[in-house]
């Protein structure tokens, strides 16, 4: 029987300060058995617990693509004691990593369709994992969009990225700042102003991830441009220990975030109490 | 069926333990707890519940997940021999089986690997269930409630009864029925014998409170989630982790590290959604930061969501949390507001 | 009784208070629970009698305070212990004292229902009776008759205060300060063991421990938003039944509640495991008493003796 509590061992092989303020900082990982590294599949949505052995465990978003062989990456603020040992690790040093674990973005059923992608802040991970996915396999999709919030400049992540998908003719990216600043060329607005202006195409699949109050407000944004119910979708945080649907922490109703999600569609999360 | 006179109980229960670790009733400091014991002189046979529930036979309060150090990590290795249980109640039976649902399953995904808990099912499935039929229910019994009762025999390995002084044996699973076959010790009980249990059972029946008819509960509690009724029921809980800690069936726990960060192991340990930290993210945002919406949390899993997910309730009936919540929030009349409660 | 609900509706409809938090009848035969009275109609639930074991007064400070903020005017029936801990958080600036109306009621001790279950040997106890200075028990075949002060909370039995010193109204007659010749009988039987039995005393005792937070959490001086033992951030202690933990756990906050415990015995009900909280709660009282003449909860007027300093007090401890 295989065992889901122990994690793989993984060498970190690069760490990228993604804003001045170095509170947010990105970990490239490899596999240090290779073995692990074959039987390890995953898809973009889904989420592992980032192990630090004496510290603890803490879930994050895979932010790496399935089609970047050998990596896994996770982006990770400071916030509490795991994350404020993540941030302290070095390149070179070991670390623990249980997954892949969840449900993913249905990108199956993206295949032929239009796609919205809308990010706020950090929280643009696993939308990374899916839009670098989807650019590879380019072909199987209709046209990309990607409206991407940030309270100013230096809070986007992925900079270098930014600046070549924004070169790319066959991607929609429109980037917006909360305040207006100096140098900045892009859109202002908070995303759901910029989301009702940019107006998507309603028959188009759309994936939302953000802070709460960007998804609040986005939400009634997106049902007012028509969009169907069941092709909003959005990944859901929560506290979470084993992730595996046992520990009983990250429940919203009889669903947990940690099996039945992190994804969820719009048409399933109205039917769970205080989901948001 | 068979019997063994109770002054040769011990040695049967030698003869179980050639096989198997015995855990039974026992005294545990000023309480009653279901522990590994030496001899058969050690087990309680008088009480109907223990203070503690048997789950932490197989699912203990702290339980080590791995070591590390530098050689890596290294899983316990179990050595000791499998677990019979003597003396469970039919309640306490049932309770082991809804945690093996949770434990040996997630109710998506029952066919992978991923899901299931090594360390809950090392011990579950190799077991021996001797379960016990309940003579004396307590006032706070409510098994009959959930359509269980003092005298049922389904998910054990062997069924006993308590009569005068012998104990009868009844093999229920193959494994049980095997295992009563390599006594030869015992005696085959007698037609007078079985007779007596059908006397004891409607004994034990008749000190059962008055049933109340839960058939709606699922289905009316799922309807109030938004309705003021929680702020009434949960106006008096001071949120100790007293009634989960005792609960036969709660089983939600934390995964914590002890330790350095070169050596040291990684245990998991009850803990309670009466907690306030218990969904404290480390942004500070809770999503279930008042008490109200903990105690929602608990009653609404117990009577709805793991029907939802396993069709059945997370209660036994046991009365554990009846008899130890220091406020008096008793369960029965939760249930009945509920059931009473006329939706606005 | 039925003078208590009388007050109790007078004051509600002089709108007084808005809200009187007392005990209504219980489940079980030797427990009350908590009843939230808002309304004249209800105030028929209450009842006051050796069932009324907890200690009420710790809803004012519990759940992010959340009667407090959503009641003006509180009032609340205590027994001598409880009125205590109104003073303390009076003292504690917790509450302002006139934001409480305080019923008091005269107390004859209230049932521990641990010492009712050890003295029925496992058998279940359905009813009672109170005979002159008798309880006479009763199960399903069985009678038994015991002194009644064989079923009394430890605290009760020791108790200086059982009519509350601070009362708004009492139901009766007060009695004032009782004399309690031995009422540090258990801490001195503690304290002429030696220290390695001393040690081995709460080595066991507190290896029983189940870490439910259930004293805690009942205890009105108890009141931090966010306990030591939850934090994690450091994170304090470990979080296991281990002895060695559950012995931090309970010492400190023993010492938390140094001159702030109102040996209401709430913690002692309260426990699932029948721990023997009171030797050191009231060993730490003791200590405080004869150091700095201090006894939590009596005088609204004096500061808490862990808040104030004064040259010469003893400096013994701190040299060991």
């Amino acid at each position: 029987m295989s065992n889901t509590y122990i994690p793989i061992p993984m060498k970190v092989e690069k760490i990228l300060a993604e804003n001045p303020d170095r509170s947010l900082r990105t970990y490239d990982l490899s596999f240090v058995n290779e073995a692990d590294g074959k039987n390890f599949h995953y898809v973009p949505g889904q989420f592992c617990e980032f192990s630090i052995l004496g510290k603890g465990e803490s879930p994050f978003g895979i932010a790496s693509s399935p089609t970047e062989e050998g990596i896994l990456k996770f982006t990770v603020s400071r916030t509490g004691s795991v994350t404020n040992e993540i941030h302290y690790l070095q390149e070179g040093d070991i670390v623990g990593v249980r997954g892949p674990l969840g449900n993913w973005y249905p990108f199956e059923k993206f295949k032929g369709k239009d796609v919205v992608i809308i990010g706020g802040g950090f929280a643009f991970t696993t939308l990374r994992s899916l839009l670098v996915f989807m650019l590879e396999n380019r072909e199987d999709y209709g046209k990309i969009t990607v409206i991407y919030g940030a309270r100013t400049p230096d809070f986007f992540i992925y900079k270098e990225e930014l600046q070549e998908w924004d070169k790319r003719e066959d991607l929609n990216l429109i980037l917006t700042i909360d305040k207006p600043v100096p140098e900045w060329d892009k859109l202002c607005g908070f995303v759901p102003v910029v989301t009702k202006e940019v107006s998507p195409d309603p028959n188009s699949w759309c994936v939302i991830c953000g802070p709460p109050a960007m998804i609040k407000f986005t939400l009634p944004v997106l049902l007012e441009l028509n969009f169907a119910h069941d092709k909003i979708y959005t990944s859901l945080e929560r506290r979470m220990k084993c992730g595996i649907g046992k520990c009983g922490r990250c429940g919203i109703g009889s669903k947990y975030v940690c099996i039945d999600g992190p994804v969820f569609s719009y048409e399933e999360l109205k039917k769970i109490p205080d989901a948001f | 069926m068979v019997k063994i006179k109770k002054t040769r109980l011990k040695d049967f229960i030698d003869f179980v333990q050639q096989e198997y670790d015995v855990f039974a009733p026992t005294e545990v400091g000023k309480k009653t707890a279901f522990k590994k014991i030496d001899s058969a002189f050690e087990i309680i046979h008088d009480i109907v519940n223990t203070d503690r529930s048997p789950k932490e036979v197989f699912f203990p309060q702290s339980e080590v997940l791995f070591e590390y150090g530098k050689d890596g990590l290294k899983t316990p290795e179990r050595k000791e021999k499998p677990i019979a249980v003597w003396g469970l109640r039919h309640c306490d039976t049932s309770s082991l089986t809804m945690l093996n649902k949770v434990f040996s399953d997630a109710h998506q995904m029952p066919d992978k690997d991923m899901f299931k808990d090594p360390y809950w099912k090392e011990k579950y499935d190799n077991s021996l269930i001797f379960n016990q039929a309940c003579n004396t229910p307590l006032s706070t019994c409510f098994c009959h409630w959930f359509g269980r009762g003092p005298f049922d025999k389904t998910s054990s390995d062997i069924f006993v009864v308590d009569v005068d002084d012998v104990f009868l044996l009844e093999g229920i699973s193959e494994k049980g029925k095997a295992f009563l076959a390599k006594y030869e010790k015992a005696e085959q009980a007698t037609k007078e014998d079985e007779a007596k249990i059908t006397e004891l059972k409607r004994k034990a029946e008749s000190f059962l409170a008055e049933k109340t008819d839960i058939s709606e509960l699922f289905e009316k509690i799922g309807k109030l989630w938004d309705e003021p009724i929680w702020e009434e029921i949960s106006g008096k809980c001071v949120n100790c982790g007293a009634c989960t800690f005792v609960c036969s069936t709660c089983h939600c726990f934390d995964v914590s590290d002890e330790g350095k960060k070169g050596k040291g192991k990684r245990i998991r340990l009850w803990d309670s959604c009466m907690f306030q930290l218990f969904t404290k993210e480390a942004s500070g945002h809770n999503p279930r930061g008042i008490s109200t919406q903990r105690v929602r949390q608990r009653f609404m899993h117990k009577y709805n969501y793991f029907m939802d997910n396993y069709g059945v309730h997370l209660c036994t009936g046991c009365g554990r949390c009846v008899q130890v919540c220091p406020v008096n929030l008793d369960v029965r009349e939760l249930i009945k507001k509920v059931l009473d409660y006329k939706i606005s | 009784m039925q003078q208590l609900i009388n007050q109790v509706k007078k004051i509600l409809k002089a709108k007084e208070v808005d809200l009187v938090i007392g005990w209504g009848k219980g489940s079980l035969p030797f427990s009350a629970t908590p009843v939230f009275i808002e309304t004249e109609e209800d105030a028929d639930k209450l009842i006051f009698d050796q069932t009324c074991r907890n200690n009420l007064t710790s809803y004012l400070t519990k759940d992010k305070r959340r009667l407090t903020k959503a009641y003006e005017k509180i009032g609340i029936i205590v027994k001598g212990c409880d009125s205590r801990s109104v003073v303390l958080y009076a003292v504690e600036n917790q509450i302002k004292r006139e934001d409480v109306v305080l019923i008091g009621v005269p107390c004859q001790g209230v049932f521990e229902k641990k010492k009712i279950a050890k003295l029925a040997e496992g058998k279940e106890v359905l009813e009672y009776k109170i005979n002159g200075d008798n309880i006479i028990l009763n199960g399903r075949d069985f009678e038994s008759k015991y002194p009644l002060k064989d079923v009394l909370c430890d605290s009760c039995l020791t108790c200086q205060y059982p009519d509350a010193p601070e009362y708004d109204f009492f139901i009766g007659t007060p009695r004032k300060e009782v004399s309690i010749p031995e009422a540090y009988k258990i801490v001195e039987d503690f304290e002429k063991k030696s220290a390695e039995e001393r040690w081995n005393y709460i080595k066991e005792e507190y290896s029983k421990c189940i870490r439910c937070y259930a004293c805690r959490n009942v205890c009105p001086s108890c009141y931090c938003p966010e306990c030591f033992v939850d934090q994690n951030d450091p994170q304090w202690i470990g979080k296991t039944p281990e002895v060695t933990d559950s012995i931090i756990f309970h010492l400190i906050r023993n010492l938390h509640i140094a001159g702030r415990c109102v040996d209401c015995g709430a913690c002692v009900s309260a426990c699932p495991v029948d721990l023997d909280l009171r030797v050191m709660s009231k060993k730490v009282e003791k200590e405080i008493k004869e150091r700095f003449d201090y006894l939590a909860g009596i005088d609204i007027n004096e500061k808490p003796a862990m808040a104030t300093y004064c040259e010469n007090e003893k400096q013994d401890f701190i040299m060991g």
